[in-house]
């Protein structure tokens, strides 16, 4: 059981870590993180990639979504135009990865303040179909606009080089995600303890009366929308280096209903419930594939595999919303306070 | 064809195949990212029946210089980020020389990893006009024409039938579906034929009676459908009939298996296509292999199947040709090895003998709906682009 | 344009007003379910599907005959409906419109992959039950699924308008339209009105997805109809009828000439920038309540 932590300073009682067991799990997470892609095989490699890509993109759309209450399907269209920015100014530039990944974040952000925009005049429901109409609406600039985006056949993107090091294995790749993941994830974190982020909660929880309160709503939405798309842009943008090919049909609505699940199924509106969630919602797919190989006949079953994927996806979404509507930081969190309250019964 | 019973006896095939036996050398690995579920499972469950039984043939014949072929495949459900981590696990537990890809955006993605490998050659069941090229392209080939290649067979076709006809092309708006139309233009002028329309169809629609009366308009001779499996052909087919239009209408490789082309109906009597291979039933000449087919499967087998045949055999003879030669089994080898084919017989599954030069086999016949027999019967001789 | 095809432009309204009829019938299932519940639905494509799929089940695997398929596929998209509202839509009762809005979408989800792996993924046909012959009207030739299928969407609608107005049920399903709490104090059961909503959803939607299935074909991602259907209910107000006929008419109109004059690839981003003009301008819809917040 734990019991209370003496404080003496605000600085200590806002910290986002504030015990030291805390601080002590953070070391033994990071020590794993890094000894990780030592030990493991390419393929979990592969997928460990994947995930710190979704988890940015989830991330993101949590801060818009699950802060700020403003329903968004287009996530994936704004990853694609991250994407898209870093292939073309691989392409034509040539400028270093960084810069090229800062880019795809701006001109997401710049496209995702333009598709906030009436979110000013409409909202809930109304501004969720809206992002289904922007994100039609990029699909078919990607594919139409053949000068810049090479149209349906899409473009190539050389990997990422790092002092002169390219960046083209997993496990090179790996040293470029994981740090920067970090960097996004802590900077969401960091975000809600600023007015801006408070400022966001109260759009949520009541845009009426945030307005009272002295909160623009104009500005705020939109400031909402441009962090949002930002992250997104990053994660097309990594997604890029890491796929080396875009296409249009790199980045379906079906992809953005995806990134909407992993933050229900996580839990909305906490910082954790976005990467639980993008790890989740990815590795599923593989725990289902691997349940599959377990059957009896499971070489008999292996057609019925993707049906049975997509049914599970679809009972996911369901069964958070209706049972755990606070998602898996929820669950996580009883946990804990079962071992924070232990012998006590919680 | 009952899909359960039909994989039942598939596997327990393969099962037979991949029975683990004591080797004294190490197996040639070839693996597959094959869509065994999703949109594109129809002809993912008869690439792989195809690939197995050759592998089969070849292996109960003792394989390749006494090594066995193993084969390792994973369900990719046709997405291609599925396909890449399928890839990704195969490669990653097995030392993998020969690869079957999925799809075109797979194909793509995919490339840059294979050059950099440089262990694999891959083919697949993307005839996309872009990966036929061999600079782009080097680590991969496929098993037919690409689809500019069938679009130029079937105008070539066209012109001999009626110089100077009318043509039109239906397509799909995605990636697949515009592949061919520029080709489709180039080839139409240069054979000396008219262009009436071109006419692009959203994807997913369901309607396409504004795009049937566009089509009418223009009043083709023939219209060649590309982009597409079934849908929306048979509600242009019919309606163009009824409507009491002239044309004649063609399909790409995708539309023309035998059990696609008979859900047309009636209206889909005199349905052509383009076919690199000889359908199951095709008796018109001698194909020992077919033979070979149709006694280990009584039932009939799918284009797909053909074409996961066909590739496994020039998979095959590559690796054959390389081990004869003494190298070593990389992608270069085996590529080189695959471009030495010259003349080759396929054992009837292509009428003519084939031969590589670059990443496809431009070679194609147009096949003709008979709906009383329930048959595709050939309507034209081998046609060879040079 | 001197010798401008005038003939072309109207067999291709005609052809547009057609299929804006069947737009329309499918507005109609999602506006029931909407009026009532307040439930948007974006499973509503996926509801036609699963029409389509069980009018295939009993006219071709069963081989029943066709009137007989369409009752009985209609009667069990109807309990599919009623089951839908029981398990998932009673239990959010009074949670977040997006949260329940979400549901819908995880639905969808789990109906396509029922489809899936109960029929397979291929493309398969239904029976031809319609004429096939072209209808004329004098010069134009309008295609007879289309011609058919617009007049049994209007004939519903039609239907639907009269039994609003003088029904019992009709009248209480208004009633909990315009007032949920004064509906359940004037004795009206409001869970009732709820199921009945879902159920005669669920039915239309089934009419509308069995006359979309005979003119395309029937696969799993025939849901995608259904993203149409909301830029139809959007233009027409979520909850109007009559603004359903409207607004299907009017998007299947934009599509038409969109596809005719500019090219198939144009269809897609024109409905979808009819959308977003249509949130810009009105967003409660050509026909729609507009409703006033309060604190």
């Amino acid at each position: 059981m734990r019991i209370g932590a003496a404080k003496q300073s605000y600085a200590a009682d806002e910290a986002l870590f504030d015990s030291r067991t805390q601080r002590i799990w953070l070391g033994v997470l990071t020590v794993a993180l890094v000894v990780l892609p030592f030990v493991a095989s390419q393929y979990w490699l592969y997928l460990t990639c994947l995930v710190g890509i979704n988890i940015i993109a989830a991330t993101g759309l949590n801060i818009l979504t699950g802060y700020t209450g403003q329903v968004s399907l287009g996530q994936a269209a704004f990853m694609g135009v991250g994407a898209y920015t870093v292939a073309v100014l691989d392409r034509t530039l040539g400028t270093p990865f960084f810069i090229n990944l800062i880019a795809a974040g701006g001109i997401a952000m710049l496209v995702g303040m333009v598709v906030g925009i009436p979110s000013l005049r409409v909202k809930g429901l109304y501004l969720a179909i809206a992002t289904i109409a922007a994100s039609f609406i990029l699909h078919f600039i990607f594919a139409n606009w053949k000068s810049v985006t090479g149209g349906t056949a899409g473009l190539t993107v050389k990997p990422a080089t790092l002092f002169g090091l390219a960046l083209d294995s997993e496990f090179r790749f790996y040293w470029l995600m994981l740090p920067l993941t970090a960097v996004m994830v802590f900077g969401a974190a960091n975000l809600f303890r600023t007015r801006i982020g408070r400022a966001f909660i109260a759009i949520r929880d009541r845009d009426i009366s945030a307005e009272v309160l002295g909160i623009s709503l104009l500005r705020y939405k939109l400031l909402s929308f441009a962090i949002s798309s930002f992250y997104a842009g990053v994660a097309g943008g990594l997604w890029a280096y890491f796929f080396r090919s875009v296409t249009p049909e790199s980045f379906p609505l079906l992809m953005s209903i995806f990134f909407l699940a992993a933050i229900i199924v996580g839990g909305m509106g906490t910082i954790l419930g976005g990467i639980l969630g993008a790890i989740f919602m990815t590795l599923v797919p593989e725990a289902l594939k691997m349940v599959f190989g377990w059957l009896p006949n499971a070489a008999e079953m292996a057609v019925h595999l993707a049906p049975v994927r997509i049914i599970v996806f679809g009972i996911l979404i369901v069964g958070f919303l209706v049972f755990e509507p606070h998602g898996l930081s929820e669950i996580w969190r009883r946990v804990r306070r079962f071992f924070h309250l232990w012998p006590f019964r919680t | 064809m009952k899909p359960t019973k039909w994989i039942t006896a598939l596997l327990a095939a393969a099962g037979i195949v991949l029975a683990p036996a004591v080797q004294a050398q190490e197996d040639i690995v070839i693996g597959g990212s094959i869509p065994m579920s999703g949109v594109f499972a129809f002809a993912g469950i008869g690439i792989h029946a195809g690939i197995q039984d050759y592998l089969k043939i070849v292996n109960d014949a003792g394989g390749i210089k006494g090594r066995k072929f193993k084969y390792v495949f994973e369900d990719t459900a046709y997405k291609p980020d599925v396909s890449v981590a399928a890839f990704k696990k195969i490669t990653g537990g097995n030392k993998v020389s020969l690869y079957y890809g999925d799809s075109t955006a797979f194909q793509r993605t995919i490339n840059p990893e294979l050059e950099r490998m440089g262990s694999i050659m891959m083919a697949g069941a993307s005839l996309a006009t872009e990966i036929n090229d061999s600079k782009k392209y080097p680590a991969q080939f496929m098993a037919g024409p690409d689809y500019s290649e069938q679009i130029g067979i079937l105008l070539r076709h066209i012109a001999k039938e009626k110089p100077g006809a009318k043509v039109a092309i239906v397509f799909s708006d995605s990636e697949f579906g515009r592949d061919p139309v520029d080709e489709f233009r180039a080839s139409a002028k240069k054979l000396g034929l008219t262009v009436a329309v071109e006419i692009q169809t959203a994807p997913g629609s369901v309607d396409v009676s504004t795009e049937v009366i566009k089509l009418r308009r223009a009043d083709p001779d023939y219209t060649i459908f590309h982009g597409y499996v079934l849908a929306p052909i048979p509600e242009f087919v019919t309606q163009m009939k009824k409507s009491g239009a002239k044309s004649h209408f063609m399909g790409t490789f995708w539309t023309m298996d035998s059990s696609t082309v008979m859900k047309l109906g009636e209206s889909g009597e005199g349905f052509m296509g383009v076919m690199p291979y000889r359908y199951y039933y095709d008796t018109s000449a001698k194909s020992p292999m077919l033979d070979k087919i149709r006694q280990m499967r009584p039932e009939y087998q799918s284009t797909p199947y053909l074409q996961g045949f066909l590739t496994t055999m020039l998979f095959v003879e590559a690796t054959k040709r390389t081990l004869d030669a003494g190298k070593p089994l990389d992608a270069k080898n085996l590529k080189a090895a695959l471009n030495s084919i010259k003349n080759f017989d396929t054992g009837g599954l292509i009428g003519v003998p084939i031969t590589i030069r670059g990443n496809s086999i431009p070679v194609g016949r147009i096949y003709k709906a008979d709906m009383k027999a329930k048959t595709m019967v050939p309507a034209s001789d081998w046609i060879h682009l040079e | 344009m001197i010798d401008f095809d005038w003939l072309l432009l109207f067999e291709v309204s005609l052809a547009g007003i057609g299929s804006g009829g069947l737009y329309a019938l499918a507005g109609l299932a999602f506006v029931l379910i909407f009026k009532a519940t307040k439930v948007v639905n974006l499973a509503i494509g996926e509801m036609l599907m699963m029409g389509a799929y069980f009018f295939f089940a009993m006219a071709s695997t069963l081989g029943w005959p066709i009137w007989l398929g369409v009752v009985v596929a209609v009667l069990g998209s109807g309990a599919l409906g009623a089951l839908i509202e029981r398990l998932l839509i009673r239990p959010m009762l009074g949670e977040s419109p997006i949260s329940v809005f979400m549901i819908t979408i995880g639905l969808s989800s789990i109906l396509v992959g029922a489809v899936e792996l109960i029929w397979g993924a291929d493309q398969m046909r239904l029976p031809d039950f319609m004429p096939s012959d072209p209808v004329l009207i004098g010069e134009a030739m309008v295609p007879p699924k289309i011609f058919y299928g617009f007049l049994v969407a209007t004939g519903l609608i039609a239907v639907v308008l009269v039994v609003f107005r003088f029904w019992r049920g009709g009248i209480a399903l208004r009633a909990t339209a315009s007032d949920q709490a004064a509906a359940y104090s004037m004795g009206i059961n409001v869970p009732r009105v709820f199921s009945l909503a879902w159920v005669v959803g669920a039915m239309v939607a089934a009419i509308a997805g069995i006359i979309v299935g005979s003119i395309s074909s029937l696969s799993p991602t025939m849901g995608v109809f259904g993203l149409s259907v909301l830029v139809v209910v959007i233009v027409g107000g979520l909850d109007s009828v009559a603004g359903a006929l409207v607004g299907g008419i009017v998007v299947g109109l934009v599509e038409a000439w969109s596809g005719t004059y500019l090219g198939g690839q144009y269809k897609m981003l024109s409905t979808f920038s009819l959308l977003v003009l249509i949130l810009m301008v009105r967003p409660y819809g050509l026909f729609g309540t507009h409703e006033i917040e309060r604190l």
